[in-house]
């Protein structure tokens, strides 16, 4: 209850702030102590856009993109749609790195007292990831460079203690926010130019202490990192994707088909897919193991999301072998028992068995399942790409000739294409990748209840 | 004040009991030649073991004191042959050639057969020399004076030919012994298999039956044969099939006598080794090789206690061995130390360099008690299971040469590191030892486990009552803690009115016995811990394993010395010393180690251990960043 209430007054004492402000800036006017002109220019337009900023700072103070709707400021819309339309035109030709700093460069030479640099910086931070330069720490400093040093830096204790020049330090710690949703870890320039545009102990460099202590910390928490430039190749991506499933270092990635143009007799163009399968050597003679009688089973497409592409694969696998079939690999006890020194014991003959105390094992319910034998990747997911995966698997694994072989498809990403399609992130690769002949999907679904045996 | 009296006091007492004591030990010689009579008579129904009753905390005096002997016939036979021996190997074997060279010139070869050092421990009827294991080990500390040709040998005769002496047939004796006693034909041991390494289990060659059912056909090959590309005879380990009583058809090992001669034998390129150099290690590969039915050792399907007789009797050796080795290099540096001077002093007069020489000496002095305790006790009749003993001999003396010549090496410093001495030579040598013959890792499980396994089945019944909550076994074990742990020292009858330790190595003997008393509880809380699962722990198998040799070694040396002092060796003060030494140490590695053993694995460091290796395992390489490696 206390903390609220100090909560509450903290925040009364904020709304009161610019009037302050503005009051101490006009004692300040009055008195002449400001010796340099452009301190005084620019303190003179801040009295102005002090007041401005505290009727919408009642309303709407976190939310940036609010300036678009409000109506009040329409002026400042105009601004913002100017500012777009900057992008827009630099970005005609040539989305780039290159383009974007050069409208900054423009903004910044086009007026001396970077007028309307704050909403130039939101306009910005909106068009960077278009630009593709939204992980690119240089371009930040860039924009962080729009501000003009030393004058939102505060002078006195009074400035110190209450939020001086808030809007522009409320758009600093956007753009620092910006830097750290994308993961981009701020470096020294930045500190640097944090420090001479807004002091020592000012909110963005408080940010920036927050974000460089913290970041470090975590960026290397995910053991199983994905990199942010994924594959081009289709085929390094599925690669990189099945090694990333069987995390299995003895695994054994096969590229079996390369994607490639095929003319058929009648002159048409087939683009064969390309079918790319992994197997460990575990999973080989477990394979070896396999009872012919039994069948083995395709099934799939399972998704595999790398950061915003979905990929999706296919495994081979086999139902859970009945315990009445399971066969006991027989080891000689002579051989591995108690009284043998060739190689050491492999188990004592006692009638002890662990002690409580001593048992920090967990309690696991283990629930077996059937072994999954190979994993694959492909180009289409329809059933002659797959069983040509399975011919090309079985030159490693001839067991696989003698047993029968059950394509359990179902239908899923040209399902999930048209139904989630909203929810699917957009972008070029992810539909090359999965644009998957969805005629032939209406096909297979068609099939769907009953399996099709290939022997 | 009063306390320092009493400790006086006490010591003095200590010094007039020892000064009593000698007395005991004097007389102590008849009943010595009396004990030797009664061996022989009891020896029929021996199935004592001394390493393994140590698992419950027992010492069996009658197994190692007082320390074997052989007569004065066998010694005077032994000298006689010793002498020139130790002349060839000093005059005509140039070991920096075979080295260079990586192969034994026949000329060398030649001298060694006819010294008859192919034929050992191949009875006389056979031709050849007909030593016991004893006088084997004697002569192996002359032969481990070249790495290659110790190799050679032993893998000739302490494995190779093994396989006959053991369990061959009177024929297959005749037929084939005689041309090995003269090195006319060279043997081999093939057992390890490409796939198999130290897990003999696992062996792929395949011998079927012929139709006729007069021969096998030999089909696989083997790895790492010692003498491989020249040897006429091997002894070879294959599958067959064997139908068992229930009528069920399984595959079994058996050993077979494979002659050169049968064909189908090819052997591959020879090896380029670290050391033994000069020794032949190659592939050799069977191809329908015919092998005759009379030709199989033992019976079929028996193959497997047939390798493991042989390797469990051959390992023995390489105690004596290497104490030939250090004995050697401590000549050589000595001579190096007492006339090399730094800053105007002798190397010999530094502590440091001081220490090397008495770590050479104290490893020598018992590897070779160890070794000649064990063939001893091989050498008495009936069929005694050393392989225990010959294990620990193995392990302890693989492990001490390494370290001895390292630090001859050492006290060389650089010259001890180039090709003009033959220390990196020998260095290189003796980093087989412990690697063949099963690695040490393997062994000490086996040291371990067997002991185990030993003290297991008595104690089960015992364990069991009290994890069932019988409070009296509770309280027995509970007040054995107790008394353990107030200090009061643990009799086992090696000192005192029977005692068999000279007076002069009392306080050596109790704190072996200590050691043992504290051994025995230890296992008990072992067994009680893990029971049947005690196999996975190997970090706890490895400690109790060290324990134990270090045990057996402490026994070696009291037994040892305190004979010569009895008999009045020559320098039995010095080994008196060295006993003593050895035994303070011994004592304290053992009382960490098994304080260690009855901590939880997160107390004594091993869940770390594990942890560690795991993440390093589990991403195949050293996981750390590199500490110039930045995030900001």
């Amino acid at each position: 209850m206390n903390s609220a209430h100090i909560l509450l007054r903290g925040q009364c004492v904020r709304c009161l702030v610019p009037y302050v402000r503005t009051a101490v800036k006009q004692a300040v006017l009055f008195n002449g102590g400001l010796p340099h002109r452009t301190a005084l220019s620019s303190s003179s337009v801040q009295v102005h856009r002090a007041v401005h900023v505290s009727c919408r700072y009642n309303q709407n103070r976190t939310v940036p993109s609010a300036f678009k709707g409000n109506n009040e400021d329409a002026k400042k819309e105009k601004a913002l749609v100017a500012h777009d339309d900057l992008f827009e035109r630099a970005g005609k030709d040539a989305k780039s790195k290159a383009t974007f700093t050069k409208v900054v460069d423009i903004f910044n030479k086009r007026d001396k007292r970077r007028r309307g640099h704050v909403e130039f910086i939101y306009a910005a931070l909106k068009k960077m990831p278009e630009f593709g330069v939204e992980r690119d720490i240089t371009v930040y400093n860039k924009i962080l460079d729009v501000f003009p040093k030393e004058v939102f830096v505060p002078r006195n204790y009074i400035q110190r203690m209450f939020y001086h020049y808030p809007r522009q330090q409320d758009c600093a710690v956007e753009v620092l926010e910006q830097m750290e949703g994308h993961g981009v870890m701020p470096n020294v320039e930045t500190k640097v130019l944090l420090i001479q545009i807004f002091g020592e102990k000012s909110q963005p460099v408080r940010k920036y202490q927050r974000t460089t202590y913290w970041f470090p910390r975590f960026m290397h928490a995910n053991p199983f990192p994905v990199p942010h430039q994924l594959p081009e190749d289709p085929v390094d991506l599925s690669r990189f994707s099945l090694a990333r499933i069987a995390n299995d270092r003895d695994a054994q990635v096969t590229v079996y088909q390369t994607p490639y143009t095929d003319l058929t007799e009648t002159g048409e163009e087939i683009q064969e897919p390309h079918i790319v399968g992994i197997q460990s050597p575990d999973q080989q003679s477990l394979l070896a193991k396999h009872n012919p009688n039994r069948p083995v089973f395709v099934e799939g497409p399972y998704p595999l999301w790398l950061r915003k592409t979905c990929v999706y694969y296919y495994v081979l696998k086999a139902d859970l072998v009945p315990p009445e079939e399971k066969v006991e690999e027989y080891i000689d006890p002579e051989m591995v028992g108690p009284q043998q020194s060739l190689y050491y014991p492999l188990w004592i003959d006692l009638d002890l068995q662990r002690d409580m105390g001593d048992d920090f094992s967990f309690k696991v319910e283990n629930l077996e399942e059937g072994a999954v034998y190979a994993m694959c990747m492909a180009g289409q997911g329809d059933q002659a790409t797959l069983a040509r995966w399975i011919s090309g698997l079985q030159e490693t694994n001839p067991i696989l000739g003698q047993i029968p072989t059950i394509f359990r498809l179902d239908s899923g990403p040209t399902e999930l294409q048209d139904t989630m399609e909203s929810q699917r992130p957009p972008g070029p690769d992810t539909e090359a990748e999965h644009g998957m002949d969805s005629d032939h999907f209406t096909e297979e679904e068609h099939h769907l209840g009953g399996q099709r045996v290939k022997q | 004040m009063s306390l320092n009296r009493l400790f006086v006091l006490s010591n003095s007492l200590k010094v007039g009991r020892r000064l009593i004591r000698p007395q005991i030990g004097q007389t102590r010689k008849e009943p010595l030649s009396h004990l030797q009579l009664q061996r022989s008579i009891k020896t029929n129904s021996r199935n004592l073991a001394y390493a393994k009753d140590l698992f419950l905390g027992k010492v069996n005096k009658d197994e190692v004191f007082p320390y074997p002997e052989i007569t004065n016939e066998e010694l005077e036979e032994i000298n006689q042959f010793v002498a020139p021996v130790e002349k060839f190997f000093n005059e005509d074997v140039d070991s920096k050639r075979i080295d260079h060279e990586a192969k034994i010139p026949p000329e060398t070869l030649n001298g060694l057969k006819e010294l008859g050092l192919f034929g050992i421990q191949i009875p006389e009827d056979y031709g050849g020399l007909g030593l016991s294991n004893t006088m084997y080990a004697r002569l192996g500390e002359i032969t481990s004076l070249d790495g290659s040709i110790a190799v050679t040998l032993a893998a000739h005769q302490a494995i190779g030919l093994k396989g006959i002496l053991i369990a061959g047939t009177e024929e297959q004796k005749a037929k084939y012994l005689p041309k090995l006693a003269t090195g006319e034909n060279v043997a081999a041991f093939c057992l390890t298999e490409p796939g198999s390494g130290s897990d003999a289990a696992s062996i792929q060659t395949k011998a079927t039956l012929s139709e006729d059912g007069t021969h096998y056909l030999l089909n696989g090959s083997k790895i790492w044969i010692s003498n491989g590309g020249f040897a006429d005879l091997m002894t070879v380990f294959a599958r067959t099939e064997v139908v068992d009583k229930d009528g069920q058809k399984k595959d079994k090992i058996s050993a077979f006598i494979v002659e050169r001669a049968f064909g189908g034998i090819t052997s591959g390129k020879p090896e380029d080794k670290l050391g033994i150099r000069g020794s032949n290690t190659c592939e050799v590969t069977f191809e329908d090789t015919k092998v005759p039915v009379e030709n199989v050792i033992g019976e079929v399907g028996g193959g497997f206690k047939v390798a493991m007789n042989i390797l469990n009797n051959g390992r023995f050796s390489m105690g004596s061995s290497g104490a030939g080795m250090i004995k050697k290099l401590i000549e050589l540096t000595a001579e190096y130390a007492c006339t090399r001077k730094q800053f105007n002093r002798k190397l010999s007069d530094f502590g440091m360099i001081q220490e090397k020489f008495a770590v050479m000496a104290l490893n020598a002095f018992v590897m070779e008690s160890m070794a000649y305790l064990t063939a001893g006790m091989m050498d008495r009749p009936g069929l005694p299971d050393c392989s225990l003993e010959a294990a620990m001999v193995k392990v302890f003396s693989s492990e001490g040469g390494w370290v001895c010549v390292s630090e001859a090496l050492q006290v060389l410093g650089g010259l001890g590191y180039t090709k003009n001495y033959p220390y990196e030579r020998y260095l290189r040598d003796c980093r087989i030892l412990l690697i063949f013959e099963g690695t040490n890792e393997i062994l000490r499980m086996y040291i371990a486990l067997t002991g185990m396994q030993y003290a297991g089945k008595v104690l089960t019944g015992k364990i069991k009552e009290m994890k069932s909550g019988n409070v009296g076994v509770a309280f027995e074990i509970l007040g054995n803690k107790l008394r353990q742990t107030l200090g009061r020292h643990q009799d086992l009858g090696l000192t005192g009115k029977d005692g068999v330790v000279h007076a002069s190595l009392q306080d050596s003997a109790k704190k072996l016995e200590e050691n043992v008393a504290f051994f025995s509880s230890t296992v008990e809380g072992l067994l009680y811990r893990f029971g049947k699962s005690i196999v996975d722990e190997q970090l706890i198998l490895k400690r109790v394993a060290d324990v134990l040799i270090n045990m057996y070694a402490m026994t070696a040396v009291l037994s040892r010395s305190s004979r010569s002092i009895s008999i009045g060796l020559r320098s039995h003060d010095h080994e008196v010393l060295l006993a003593n030494t050895f035994c303070a140490d011994a004592y304290f590695k053992n009382n960490l180690l098994m304080t260690q053993l009855q901590k939880n694995s997160p107390e004594n460091n091993d869940a770390n251990i594990k942890k560690i290796a795991q993440e390093v395992l589990e991403k195949r390489a050293y996981v750390c960043s590199h500490p110039l490696e930045r995030t900001l």
